[in-house]
């Protein structure tokens, strides 16, 4: 198996108290990874160690074959580590296609080529790109109007789509499927199944058991800021005692 | 007719002022205090570039504006990385110190004596020296800066900066360098404010630190907070505004010695009531929390 991404040994401490604790995660490339665990185990101080919003306080974190520990945020995003926020966060005053072309990273953001240059075949492809991904979660209609009209599933289809048109390769979705219809949780699975069929890695944190269940090629059970149990997901959901001491058996059935 | 073209070439530096700090208020979140400070940076470079060292006026514009846009990165960079509050005050305390040393460098900038008989612009063997050429010159720029601002808001440059100030954190997450972008905005505005500097100096051909003081970039602040930022509307309608308000009131028949104060009355209720009913400023799409 090739590996993608890869913790070792990591740990940090708010005010003495150890969210992430000595964790070492092996992360393969291609494939769905569901982080589980009860409330306060560590799952979004993980994420935000991966992308950077947090540094650890030991520990290594390598991706790609290359140690990242110590890079800036927008260092790790322009690597190809994509954040899909639990609480959204698309551009509410950007256009749906704007939402998209602000994504990439291909140095036409420079100001002076604001100023002298002009409307190239570039921009064309770029506008291309952005409307493939649009259709892609089946948003092509709305490109014009702003995000904040959105429903709150769709704000979520968007967040994926813009993680797609900045082509990054290891995606991180918090909560994919909490709070929408039962319908666009359908959307939403499809569409991350899609993504992996596309080559892409994914975590994800998720609470909805059946979601992970029905996605997840590996599940990590988190507590305490550890990895207590990996495996794959019929065996993690068989093992009692673990999800007994996560949400009690009757939820599991 | 000569009071009408003073009023117009007002109107132009100001505009340029106000499209100037449209772009760290609007654009990049960034409310400044530090407005004048450029605009007498650009004022005081300009005279001693033609005065001192015989640069024609255009070189020396070109010359102050890199120089307002380099001192500008001695306020964002360090302070960029403090959010609202703390930004104003980082930008307050760039504003003092440079008002301070214009009015302390004696041998520099004369301090209070300030500095009279300021050459006029000169192109070509063009002289800019009367009112109407003057116009020409002042309207002909800030047209030209209100378009290259238009070029520079719908460029993906200006839409990086819509993304930050929509959101910081899921810019960072997209992977835009944000502290590089807002550094690069507060200096464009840096070099835009040189430029009215340089046309206020050549035009009224005497400068004095007192044209350069926090009063001045709390006005100019109002300017975009009553025109509105994020877009070029709310800066272009918000200068309009705030320079023919008081100028009106000169056709009202009311003493001199009354019209300054009430003309401060004047702007403090207009701010306030746009805060109460129009938080974006009159034209303006951004709302600033």
């Amino acid at each position: 198996m090739t590996e993608i991404l890869k913790l070792e040994n990591v740990s940090r401490s708010f005010d003495g108290l150890k969210a992430i604790d000595g964790l070492d995660m092996n992360i393969e490339a291609g494939k769905i990874s569901a982080i589980i665990g009860p409330n306060g185990a560590g799952k979004t101080t993980l994420f935000n160690l991966i992308c950077g919003y947090l540094y650890p306080d030991s520990g290594r974190i390598i991706y790609k074959d290359k140690d990242i520990t110590m890079l800036n945020p927008w260092e790790r995003a322009s690597s190809g580590i994509g954040r899909h926020f639990q609480d959204i966060r698309v551009f509410k005053k950007l256009t749906l296609l704007e939402n998209l072309l602000v994504t990439f990273n291909d140095g036409s953001e420079n100001p002076f080529k604001a100023i002298f240059g002009r409307k190239s075949r570039r921009e064309m492809d770029k506008i291309k790109i952005a409307m493939k991904w649009l259709d892609f979660v089946g948003l092509a209609d709305m490109k014009k109007s702003l995000a904040e009209n959105l429903s709150w599933g769709q704000q979520k289809l968007l967040s994926l789509a813009r993680l797609l048109c900045g082509d990054f390769d290891l995606l991180l979705i918090d909560e994919p499927v909490s709070g929408v219809n039962p319908d666009m949780v359908k959307v939403i699975l499809k569409k991350i199944r899609e993504l992996k069929e596309l080559g892409k890695t994914i975590i994800a944190v998720e609470h909805d058991m059946t979601a992970v269940k029905e996605i997840s090629d590996r599940v990590y059970f988190m507590d305490s800021g550890r990895i207590v149990a990996s495996g794959l997901p019929d065996d993690i959901f068989s093992n009692h005692e673990i999800m007994e001491s996560y949400m009690g058996l009757d939820n599991v059935a | 007719m000569n009071y009408l073209l003073h009023i117009l070439i007002m109107i132009s530096i100001y505009a340029i002022l106000s499209i100037s700090l449209n772009l760290p208020v609007g654009y990049a979140g960034l409310l400044s205090l530090a407005q004048a400070a450029f605009y007498g940076i650009g004022a005081y470079a300009v005279t001693l570039f033609m005065m001192q060292a015989g640069i024609n006026f255009f070189a020396a514009v070109v010359l102050s504006v890199i120089l307002s846009a380099i001192l500008s990165v001695f306020v964002s960079y360090p302070s960029i990385r403090l959010k609202g509050d703390y930004f104003i005050l980082a930008s307050l305390a760039f504003q003092i110190i440079v008002f301070t040393i214009l009015y302390n460098w004696i041998d520099l900038t004369r301090g209070p004596y300030g500095i009279p008989g300021i050459p006029r612009p000169e192109l070509f063997g063009i002289v800019f020296d009367s009112l109407p050429k003057f116009f020409a010159l002042s309207g002909t720029i800030a047209i030209g800066i209100l378009l290259v601002a238009k070029k520079f808001y719908s460029s993906p440059f200006g839409l990086v900066l819509k993304a930050i100030r929509e959101d910081e954190l899921s810019a960072i997450s997209i992977g835009k360098n944000v502290r590089k972008f807002k550094v690069l905005a507060f200096a464009i505005s840096g070099g835009l404010a040189a430029i009215s500097g340089a046309l206020y100096a050549s035009y009224v051909t005497y400068i004095d630190p007192t044209s350069f003081t926090l009063d001045e970039s709390i006005f100019i602040l109002s300017i975009v907070m009553v025109g509105g930022s994020g877009n070029l509307r709310g800066p272009v309608t918000g200068t309009l505004l705030m320079i023919l308000l008081p100028e009106g009131l000169r056709f009202l028949g009311i003493p001199d010695s009354v019209a300054p104060n009430l003309r401060q009355i004047i702007y403090a209720l207009v701010l306030i009531l746009l805060m109460r009913f129009r938080p974006q400023g009159m034209a303006g799409e951004y709302r600033l929390d």
